[in-house]
């Protein structure tokens, strides 16, 4: 009887009858769906995966070069002379060459081996007047057209310095044109870039050994995928 | 007090007593309330039960915290008497390295070597940063957190790359989570924000306990062991330089690196603020930050302002450079600038027409 009389007056005032006792489960249903929704959501997908910590070496990119290279040729290292003072050799930009066939030659319109090396002695450099240097001074070759950053090299504003910020301290050194240049290609590759901020999943998990996982305040980000995870969380210290 | 006490007493004794089996409490009782105490009727028993209940069920859950308490999140007594930085005595300063070398050793296995570097005489520390060369690889971020030893878990980084469109200066146009398969987009350039060591730092005014300060060569640092954690440095420093502990720092032990200051680099606890101090622990050793030294293009560079012939006296006397947010006053101690002739940007004609055609 009471019922009856709810469910009419519910008619009346929301013209839909019995509705009133349909709101409940219908609120605890959209609860069920917000609550297992929402952690569909923030279910964190895979881990980045590791980059590899080489790439955190410091330095330049390249070896320091101050002696001309020796290549392996017949089981002996040769130096450079030791063939091109017996076979002459010409360069012919529109071919590739036949011999060094390993050095990716990219320098605009600098495309002839004799600019920077010389003819006559290839373990040395030759300016443009003729003047031959070691390949210690190639800071000197390359200004003769990179004018600008040469001026900001020795002023200290272009290039890399390692070692200490104190001028003229000791352990203070200056990295030289071709240490982080090719200088068969100057301009520099493309690179990969490093794992950005991924908020919770940059490299490997650490040992989580004084935290309690099921109590961390950031739980449902640090617990791990649903099928495989590489790094779960180390269980056996809870 | 004490009559009506014992008076009540007896009442209830003597209801007691005088209650038998199946007691329906009828006998010397109200026979309504179901009480013998005046002025305690069943329902104000029932409503001071659900107060008690409910009061103790709010202290016991305002407590319940406790239970995630860690025998290592408990200070010491030596930690907890541990005075302000600028207050401790050398030998007080002996003994919280001692202390703190103690406790890294019992959490990472390893044996640090802590020390206390004091500034320098003549040195003030500037930063500057070719944006013409940054090439936007992140090798800065992770040398950074290699060896300034934040969490990795969750993580904390100083330093945010921002990939900002060419053309614009706007930092709120960045975007620090660009995944791409190389470095740098042609249509792009790469800023990285780290803190910017301000010789007007707003975060040092509003931290409500002084437990950061700006040092004699421009560094601003945080003593981790007096900060409360309120993070309202966060929210006062307009460059997004400072990162706040949310959870307790982890970190692989073998990553641990050993060489540490007691204002810079030492472990971390939960709930304090960290940020960039330009490698103290490095660079008041006359040696260069880690960021520099791992940077592949010699965008970034470092040194004493205070020396004519540094490379950053340098740049600010040949390069126009600029501060990031000049207008709010906060003189910062790192400086951007450009080269005359963007490498990056000596995109061939081709490319930019076609490209222009693209957008159009």
């Amino acid at each position: 009887m009471g019922v009856g009389s709810a469910s009419q007056s519910f008619s009346a005032t929301w013209g839909a009858p019995l509705g009133g006792l349909l709101i409940g489960p219908a609120f605890l249903a959209l609860a069920a769906v917000m609550w297992f929704g929402s952690l569909e959501i923030i279910t964190p997908g895979a881990p980045t995966p590791l980059f590899d910590k080489s790439a955190l070496t410091p330095g330049g990119l390249r070896p320091r070069m101050d002696e001309p290279p020796t290549s392996l040729i017949g089981g002996y290292n040769q130096r450079c002379n030791d063939c091109h003072q017996v076979f002459t050799s010409r360069f012919d930009p529109s071919r590739p060459p036949s011999q060094h066939t390993h050095i990716h030659f990219d320098h605009g319109i600098n495309d002839s081996c004799t600019n920077c090396h010389a003819r006559k002695n290839r373990e040395r450099l030759i300016l443009r007047d003729g003047v031959e240097i070691p390949f210690n001074e190639v800071a000197t070759l390359c200004q003769q057209c990179h004018g600008p950053v040469y001026r900001d090299w020795k002023r200290g504003t272009h290039g890399k310095t390692m070692g200490s910020w104190q001028m003229g301290s000791p352990a203070q050194r200056r990295l030289v044109c071709t240490e982080c240049h090719d200088p068969h290609a100057p301009t520099y590759a493309p690179m990969v870039p490093l794992p950005g901020p991924n908020t919770l999943h940059m490299g490997e998990r650490a040992e989580v050994v004084h935290q309690k996982p099921e109590r961390n305040p950031l739980r449902r980000w640090t617990t791990p995928a649903r099928d495989a995870d590489p790094h779960p969380i180390n269980e056996e210290h809870n | 007090m004490r009559l009506p006490v014992v008076k009540n007493q007896e009442s209830v004794h003597s209801s007691a007593s005088s209650c038998g089996d199946g007691c329906t409490c009828s006998g010397g009782a109200n026979p309504y309330t179901g009480s013998t105490r005046p002025g305690m009727t069943r329902r104000s028993f029932l409503r001071r039960g659900a107060a008690v209940t409910g009061g103790l069920a709010a202290l016991a859950a305002s407590l319940s915290p406790l239970r995630d308490l860690d025998g290592d999140d408990i200070p010491s007594v030596q930690k907890f008497l541990q005075k302000h930085y600028k207050e401790m005595s050398g030998e007080e300063m002996e003994e919280a390295l001692a202390r703190i070398r103690k406790e890294v050793e019992k959490r990472y296995d390893v044996r640090p070597d802590i020390r206390d570097f004091k500034p320098m005489d003549g040195v003030e520390f500037v930063y500057g940063l070719n944006l013409s060369r940054c090439i936007g690889c992140r090798k800065c971020v992770h040398a950074c957190v290699a060896e300034n030893n934040q969490s990795r878990d969750p993580e904390i980084q100083y330093i945010r790359v921002l990939e900002m469109p060419r053309g614009s200066v706007d930092i709120e146009d960045g975007d620090h989570s660009y995944d791409r398969a190389t470095v740098p987009d042609e249509n792009h350039y790469y800023m990285p924000i780290q803190c910017h060591q301000c010789a007007n730092p707003p975060c040092v005014k509003v931290c409500p306990v002084e437990a950061t300060w700006q040092e004699d060569d421009g560094i601003t640092v945080i003593d981790y062991d007096w900060c409360i954690g309120c993070r309202y440095c966060e929210a006062a420093c307009p460059y997004w330089a400072r990162r706040f502990n949310f959870a307790k720092p982890t970190l692989p032990k073998a990553d641990l690196n050993p060489n540490m200051a007691y204002l810079s680099n030492r472990p971390r606890e939960k709930g304090v603020m960290e940020k960039c101090h330009f490698c103290l622990q490095r660079t008041r050793q006359g040696r260069l930050p880690a960021c520099l030294e791992v940077c592949p293009t010699g965008a970034r560079k470092f040194g004493n302002i205070l020396d004519p012939q540094s490379e950053v006296s340098q740049i600010l006397k040949t390069k126009r450079v600029f501060v990031l947010k000049a207008d709010v006053g906060t003189l910062p101690r790192f400086f951007y600038y450009f080269d005359e002739r963007d490498p990056i940007s000596d995109i061939p004609l081709e490319a930019s027409s076609e490209h222009a055609g693209e957008s159009a």
